[in-house]
């Protein structure tokens, strides 16, 4: 497993590499620049263009596409993250002052949509076709087709608009706040997010559990006089995991990535809010570095996956 | 860089022109050559004064059918704007004969293009009007109630027989807008629309009006005209309200009888207060600026007397060059040395204590109070005023009205070039401090009731060319009667009363609570339903439409000086849709 972890790692550097030009050269294809944003249309008719161009040079926009992402690779291979064009602030420091809220709402959202979807999707194939089966199907759909945005602005309406019970938006009132006086901002966002995330997690371990109980190793087991229970959880559950765990898997770059539109809908200052912003600035160096790690994690939830999966379906060999 | 997207889009284009070629078959570029062949028609309203281009004949002789007065008349007749302010903005705008928004400053006697379709047609017959031309009308903006306009506009100009192709410009916005020619008598243009629909936030009437002098630097549509450059010097060479007015009354008539660009209508300012706030009978004004709101004297319902606004900083709190007031955390954390009032009439001193404007106008004396100290405890001294005028003459990105106003000051051009070390026309003498310029700026009280006092002893290492980038705008400390107090970024920030502030108030408003948000504010009708915003403006009539339906808000609304309009590219340029 070493060896294979190793060479998996080592696969990542070019890929980075790469993946890292193309999106730079992708912020490098919009049209216009950092400088398009710090100034409003409107006020951009009243300068000229040797004041904007002492903006750009003075920003190191000037310099041409290549130098400038030799530049920040350089500044990374040395550690340094680079510096938002827009407000002056390293990198480093916005992710770290944006990060919490984004992991504090996606494992949330991530803990609660795969404990309940796991949960009720294995409870829907136990109890294929009945009144539960059909109910959870029925939210399984809902989860699925509602879009996250107008679930999240009808629970606005409904719990902080009309029942008046929970905070519209925002993370917290007060910087000193603990995590349980923030906690009544962290609930809906959290399960409006988990919501849609369950859906997907319910499907997939309904249908892999049953296809696992149709399995002659399932009827072996039962053949062997263990008890249904066990059957199901430790001989069924525990293949019909494997799909469920890749899913989920891949959703773990949501933690740097962040939940873009939830965090949009319900003002929560993370990491997907932060990235909007970026892309529409075009503040190269943040998008720069959230796209930089959101890859890296997408590329690391692989290797894990396929670690996960082969210590749960023990006919996967790594290799 | 730009070389790199230049070669980039070359390449594609003549990618696409290949493509298109062989597919369709040559099809020769002769738009220009068949409309230069067309017979000249008699000149028409425009022979009142204005060059070449302006004065009549067949347009198409002057590169551009949109030379010819009369289509740009018949443009303007061609459109009911009032019954596109009544449908599509509900009412809550006002339509615009002129840039100057209605008032002491618009000359009620200058033309209005009342919508008549038949003489917009007329008009186009007598110049010619090419059928097959197609105008390329750009735009910038991406909300929803711009694309309807569009389309509305459009389809006036349809019925007249004018088509029209609309289209949203995307990136270096300057370049492809404002760029004037080489040649501001014969062109050729350096910009390819036809009409570009924009806005003008002015803070003063010389804003709407500068742009089209033939050495203004952001002019790319309008030829020098006979007679405007001196017009509009003599609205800057006074600081005499005035006669200010009867030079900008006298250009409005110019305009408007040339049609040298085309106002739609005048944007209005809604406010948004809560039935918790009482803001003991201020009266409100043009928020996108700087103006005594009596903060001080206003009281909030709650028992941990809190306001709740908007406006909260998202990455930093904005530096004040380019816009210095559209922020009420600029506001109320930085003072200026003028009051202005809610028309931003300059009144008296807020910093100094006092002001003299000498009988020439060409020098303006300040005596600031005694003991000023910033939020920080540090005094706040004549020096502050004196570095802070010379940085907004380094800054790139400061507003023109107050750039202009800058370099009149005497010694600002030697000190720009690095002659000078320091501004010569700004004197020092203890709380005194004497500004000279070399010539009348006729903005300079505007400006300095607008543009606040920076600390020097926080920004004196900053670079000007990147002032917004630096540490100070994550939390900046002021002089004004409020101080930053918490600051999490992106989600919310908090202003405390200062107990330090020069003048006490009667009100009991202790923190102002802002959320984050740009200058459009996606959340404010949540915020607002949800009872967590007491104060706030936006220019949205869709906002103002669903706060005004909420029982716990009033919305209060203030004439301002922002104008829609076109512009119409009126230098010789090739049809950029064949």
């Amino acid at each position: 497993m070493a060896t294979y972890t190793l060479r998996k790692v080592l696969s990542l550097i070019p890929m980075m590499l790469f993946i890292s030009f193309l999106i730079y050269l992708g912020i490098e294809l919009m049209p216009g620049d950092a400088v398009d944003f710090l100034i409003p249309p409107d006020a951009l008719a009243t300068m000229s263009a040797e004041q904007l161009n002492a903006m750009r040079e003075s920003l190191g926009l000037n310099d041409p596409f290549l130098v400038r992402y030799l530049k920040w690779l350089g500044g990374l291979l040395q550690g340094e993250f680079g510096y938002s064009i827009q407000s002056g602030v390293p990198v480093a420091t916005l992710m770290k002052n944006h990060l919490p809220a984004t992991i504090e709402l996606t494992v949330t959202a991530l803990v609660f949509s795969s404990v309940f979807g796991v949960l009720f999707g294995v409870l829907s194939a136990l109890k294929k076709g009945s009144l539960i089966d059909q109910v959870f199907s029925l939210i399984g759909m809902a989860g699925v087709a509602i879009p996250q945005f107008l679930l999240g602005l009808i629970c606005i309406n409904a719990f902080a608009l009309h029942l008046n019970i929970l905070p519209a938006g925002g993370r917290m009132a007060s910087a000193g706040q603990s995590f349980v006086e923030r906690l009544p901002y962290l609930l809906m966002p959290a399960l409006v997010l988990g919501f849609s995330l369950t859906a997907g997690v319910m499907r997939y371990a309904r249908s892999s559990m049953l296809d696992s109980m149709g399995r002659d190793y399932m009827k072996t087991a039962r053949a062997k006089g263990i008890p249904e229970w066990r059957v199901n959880l430790l001989h069924g559950l525990r293949t019909a995991l494997t799909p469920v765990v890749v899913l989920i898997g891949f959703r773990l770059p949501m933690l740097i990535g962040g939940a873009v539109v939830i965090e949009e809908v319900f003002q929560w200052p993370g990491i997907g809010s932060l990235f909007v912003n970026a892309v529409r600035s075009q503040n190269t160096p943040l998008v720069m570095m959230i796209g930089f790690f959101s890859v890296l994690l997408v590329l690391i939830s692989s290797i894990i996956v396929d670690i996960v999966t082969a210590f749960l379906d023990p006919r996967i060999k790594l290799s | 860089m730009k070389r790199k997207k230049l070669f980039c889009l070359l390449l594609a284009a003549a990618m696409l022109v290949t493509l298109l070629a062989g597919c369709s078959g040559d099809k020769p570029a002769q738009d220009t050559a068949a409309n230069a062949s067309q017979p000249a028609a008699d000149g028409g309203l425009g022979e009142t004064g204005g060059s070449a281009q302006t004065s009549g004949g067949d347009a198409q002789t002057a590169g551009t059918p949109l030379a010819d007065v009369r289509v740009r008349q018949a443009l303007a007749y061609a459109i009911d704007i009032d019954a596109i302010v009544e449908t599509l903005f509900d009412g809550k705008a006002e339509k615009a004969v002129s840039f100057t928004a209605p008032g002491d400053w618009l000359n009620t006697e200058i033309p209005v293009y009342e919508y008549n379709p038949e003489k917009a047609k007329e008009l186009l017959k007598e110049a010619n009007w090419p059928s097959d031309y197609t105008l390329d009308v750009v735009y910038y903006y991406d909300d929803q109630q711009t694309v309807d306009l569009m389309t509305i506009i459009g389809q006036y100009w349809q019925e007249v027989g004018v088509k029209a192709q609309f289209r949203k410009l995307e990136g270096d916005l300057a370049g492809q807008l404002w760029v004037p020619p080489a040649d501001m008598v014969n062109g050729p243009a350096a910009v390819k629309w036809d009409l570009a629909y924009a806005a003008v936030a002015a803070l003063s009437e010389s804003e709407f009006y500068n742009r089209f002098a033939s050495t203004a630097s952001n002019n790319s549509s309008v030829p020098a005209q006979d007679g405007l450059d001196e017009l509009i010097e003599r609205s800057n060479a006074t600081m005499d309200t005035d006669e200010q007015k009867a030079a900008f009354k006298d250009i409005q008539q110019f305009v408007a009888e040339h049609v040298l660009a085309m106002p739609l209508y005048h944007q209005v300012c809604f406010i948004y207060t809560s039935n918790d706030l009482d803001t003991a009978g201020s009266v409100f004004g043009n928020d996108q600026f700087s103006y005594e709101k009596n903060i001080l004297d206003w009281n909030i319902n709650r028992d941990d007397h809190t306001m709740y606004t908007n406006g909260g900083p998202q990455e930093f709190f904005w530096y004040p060059m380019v816009n210095p007031g559209y922020m009420l955390s600029t506001e109320l954390v930085f003072d200026k040395l003028i009051r202005a009032d809610s028309s931003l009439n300059p009144t008296d001193g807020m910093l100094a204590e006092s002001y003299t404007v000498s009988e020439d106008g060409l020098s303006i004396e300040f005596v600031l109070r005694d003991g000023l100290t910033w939020h920080d405890g540090e005094p706040l001294t004549a020096e502050d005023v004196k570095f802070t005028l010379e940085l907004m003459l380094k800054a790139p990105g400061t507003n023109a009205v107050a750039s202009e106003t800058m370099q009149a000051i005497t010694g600002a051009a030697d000190f720009m070039s690095g002659a000078a070390g320091d501004l010569a026309g700004v004197a020092i003498d203890g709380n005194t401090i004497t500004v000279s310029f070399d010539k009348v700026s006729a903005n300079a009280l505007l400006v300095f009731s607008q543009w606040p006092v920076l600390p020097k002893h926080c920004l004196e290492n900053a670079d000007p060319a990147a002032l917004q980038q630096d540490p100070f705008w994550q939390k900046p400390i002021g002089s004004g009667p409020f101080m930053v107090d918490e600051v999490v970024l992106n989600n919310y920030a908090t202003l405390k009363r200062w107990d330090g502030y020069y003048k006490q108030g009667t009100g009991n408003i202790e923190t102002i609570y802002m959320f984050a948000s740009g200058e459009n504010d996606s959340n404010l009708v949540i915020n607002a339903t949800a009872g967590k915003i007491d104060y706030a403006w936006s220019k949205s009539t869709d906002e103002a439409k669903a706060i005004e339906a909420l029982d716990s808000m009033s919305v209060n609304v203030a004439n301002i000086r922002y104008t829609r309009c076109f512009y119409i590219n009126q230098f010789p340029h090739e049809a950029n849709i064949k």
